[in-house]
């Protein structure tokens, strides 16, 4: 590894302090970059739950205006979505990617940069709108006209800045694809190469394939409301329920980009700690390959109440279960690589655990969902609102921490506090059960979402997922804490961080040199 | 690098395919819609001449009315019923009057209920989609002249048109100004 630590002394001509942020190019600068601007972003995504949690803590209106309510509901799931997570798994990709791999660097590293640097300026025309005198949008995230259409003046922000959020993602995913098919160490078939790396590879085609659809959609929403068209608008002869077939087109997909990275990470810890391969390698790369093809055809489900022909219902119902089985594949393929496993419980194991249990519980609530007359119910409350919370909190969110946890030692060469990282585990996972199990309740009762206010015998359930909600929001400053004690440290990680761990990564000096690899390993 | 410039170069125009997917999908959807009669599409034009058969069967036409957003506008149809003999033209007109003390754009959207029955009722002549400027206080007559197709099913029951009125006065002029 000499030639690694020679070839960082050679990096002292770049610049220091911020302009070293500004212009670097290296994956594991711009990785972190990407990771602390997730970190930034789901606070303050995390701030606007908060707002609704206390607002709805109980029945009438005591924080806040139903208009800012509507608002903060909007805001947070869009800053959750494109700010908070998929820039997290962003940022692991570019941290992990070449040094699972074998390369260098990116493949593109001056593109990394501008996909990176898009972001603080979209975000920070996003969230100017909340100081806008007509508000930010307040339409709910999806943007469905008519209603986004007769918004104030944030419409046209909003929608720029989705724009270069889209662009941004376009730019990392063709990113990640040019690395992964060019750059891997000789040797490395495609059926050798690390899951992670496999489930990056497939969301970037998912990213390609679908956020170009989201950008076409909402040009349309921009050209309706000021040149005239009308793609949407009814006066027009436009249909608004066609905005919903689009979005959704890439909403769905975009579900998937949310969770099949946090599938690779999974895959990833649980042989770790387990200490044995995992088990069905192959049926997991098609796994999830078939749930990224299954993704583009079953769209309409979001949307079976808005008026469609039977065999639409229908068809679009079977799709959906049928993404069950390659889940449930991998479900299933989890829990035999942990049979007979010396299993040992360190924090990303046990956030890896917690992810199975408790995102299979989110799958089970979507299998609910699927079914067309149920979904005539649930439509539109909270039990909706529990079912992709589960999915995305202890899902992907878990999946993320897990992620840090695991390879803290690696890209800093220091070990976090375990008992520190345990009770932040179990605060999260009791707080996180407090916040949305009791939205299935409320939801099955039919209260319905994005209201501020709500039927008294909704209460009790409201004020214990509130509670729960600030628990939450309280165990993550832990997290910032654990975070801060580690860096505080001084370097002891082993290179082998993880007595069960596999990959390359693992050869690298702990913390893993400025550029990863320069001579290619060889993989047998 | 070669291979990754390839690489760049496919994964770009995938990207431009998927974008101009998104605009395929407006009339692809346009299409699906007149096949299915979902949400009551109406096809625009309909050819009327001599050598179209008058059958021997009558159906009960409904008019219904809507104003969108509460525009302040009247606006119904000059009669609700009618009861027509299939493969005959006829005419009828709605009539719209302006409350408001300012001139006011207007368009209408038709709708056909049931929805697969949209495709058997043809429209010679109709104000849909047209851009209507009315003045103050003025009372329009917006004429429509229409033929129940002649294959239109056996044992269909009543037919259900309805109108709704568009105040878009404000995207007219906002419009213009750009």
């Amino acid at each position: 590894m000499s030639a690694n630590i020679d070839h960082l002394k050679e990096e002292h001509h770049q610049p220091s302090g911020l302009m070293r942020w500004i212009t670097t190019t290296n994956h594991k600068d711009i990785g972190s970059l990407y990771l602390w601007f997730s970190l930034l972003m789901f606070f303050v995504g995390g701030l606007m739950a908060l707002i609704i949690r206390a607002e709805l803590f109980q029945p009438g209106l005591q924080f806040v205006v139903p208009g800012f309510f509507n608002q903060m509901t909007t805001m947070h799931a869009l800053i959750m979505i494109f700010g908070a997570v998929m820039p997290a798994f962003v940022g692991l990709a570019n941290w992990q990617l070449p040094m699972m791999i074998g390369a260098p660097d990116m493949a593109l590293p001056r593109l990394n940069n501008w996909s990176f640097w898009i972001l603080p300026f979209a975000f920070t025309m996003l969230l100017s709108t909340l100081f806008f005198e007509s508000g930010g949008p307040a339409a709910g995230w999806t943007l469905y006209p008519p209603l986004s259409l007769q918004g104030g003046n944030s419409m046209p922000f909003v929608i720029f800045s989705l724009h270069l959020l889209g662009a941004s993602s376009i730019l990392g995913a063709i990113n990640v694809i040019a690395t992964i098919l060019n750059m891997r160490a000789p040797g490395m078939t495609l059926m050798k190469m690390p899951i992670f790396v496999w489930t990056w590879l497939i969301t970037a085609f998912l990213l390609i394939a679908s956020m170009p659809v989201l950008a076409g959609a909402i040009t349309m929403l921009l050209t309706d409301r000021f040149y005239g068209t009308s793609f949407f608008t009814a006066a027009g002869g436009g249909d608004p329920v066609l905005f919903q077939h689009i979005f959704w087109f890439f909403g769905h997909p975009e579900v998937y980009i949310l969770i099949l990275p946090a599938f690779g990470i999974v895959s990833t810890i649980i042989p770790a700690f387990s200490r044995k391969k995992l088990f069905g390698y192959d049926s997991m790369v098609y796994a999830t390959a078939s749930i990224a093809l299954l993704s583009f055809i079953v769209w309409a489900h979001h949307m079976f109440t808005v008026g469609m022909p039977l065999a639409g219902e229908i068809f679009f119902m079977f799709t959906t279960m049928l993404i069950a089985v390659p889940t449930g594949v991998k479900v299933f393929n989890w829990v035999a690589t942990m049979w007979k496993g010396s299993m040992t419980f360190e924090t990303p194991m046990l956030f890896a655990l917690a992810f199975i249990i408790l995102f299979t519980i989110g799958g089970f609530s979507g299998l609910m969902l699927a079914i067309t007359p149920a979904d005539f119910q649930y439509h539109d409350t909270y039990f909706v609102v529990a079912h992709f919370h589960y999915v995305l909190v202890p899902g992907a969110v878990f999946a993320i921490i897990a992620a840090v946890y695991y390879w803290l030692p690696k890209w800093t060469g220091k070990m976090y506090n375990e008992t520190l990282g345990k009770v932040h585990f179990w605060m999260t996972t009791i707080f996180v059960n407090i916040t949305f199990f009791p939205m299935h309740f409320v939801g099955l009762a039919g209260m319905p979402r994005r209201i501020p206010d709500y039927a008294v015998q909704f209460t009790d359930f409201n004020m214990i997922a509130s509670v729960g909600a600030f628990g939450f929001g309280l165990s993550q400053l832990l997290f910032v804490y654990i975070l801060f004690l580690t860096l505080k440290q001084p370097v002891t990680a082993e290179d082998k961080s993880w007595e069960g761990a596999e990959g390359l990564e693992w050869t690298l000096p702990s913390p893993a040199p400025y550029h990863s690899f320069d001579t290619p390993p060889k993989v047998e | 690098m070669t291979g990754t410039k390839g690489t760049i170069v496919k994964l770009s125009l995938v990207v431009v395919a998927m974008y101009g997917f998104s605009y395929a999908l407006v009339p692809i959807y346009d299409k699906f819609c007149e096949i299915t009669g979902l949400n009551g599409k109406t096809n625009e034009v309909a050819y009327i001449g001599n050598d179209i058969q008058k059958d021997n069967r009558f159906v009960t036409i409904k008019f219904i009315s809507n104003v969108a957003n509460s525009a302040p506008l009247d606006f119904e149809p000059s009669v609700t019923e009618m009861t027509v003999q299939v493969g005959k033209p006829y005419n009828t007109h709605y009539v719209m009057k302006n409350n408001s003390s300012k001139q006011l754009h207007t368009t209408a959207s038709p709708s056909v209920t049931p929805g697969k029955h949209a495709e058997y009722f043809k429209k010679v002549e109709c104000f849909c989609f047209e851009q209507q400027t009315i003045n103050a206080g003025e009372v329009k007559d917006l004429g429509i002249q229409f033929i129940i197709d002649n294959d239109l099913p056996h044992a269909s029951g009543d037919i259900i048109l309805s109108y709704t009125m568009f105040d878009i006065t404000d995207s007219v002029k906002e419009t213009n100004r750009l």
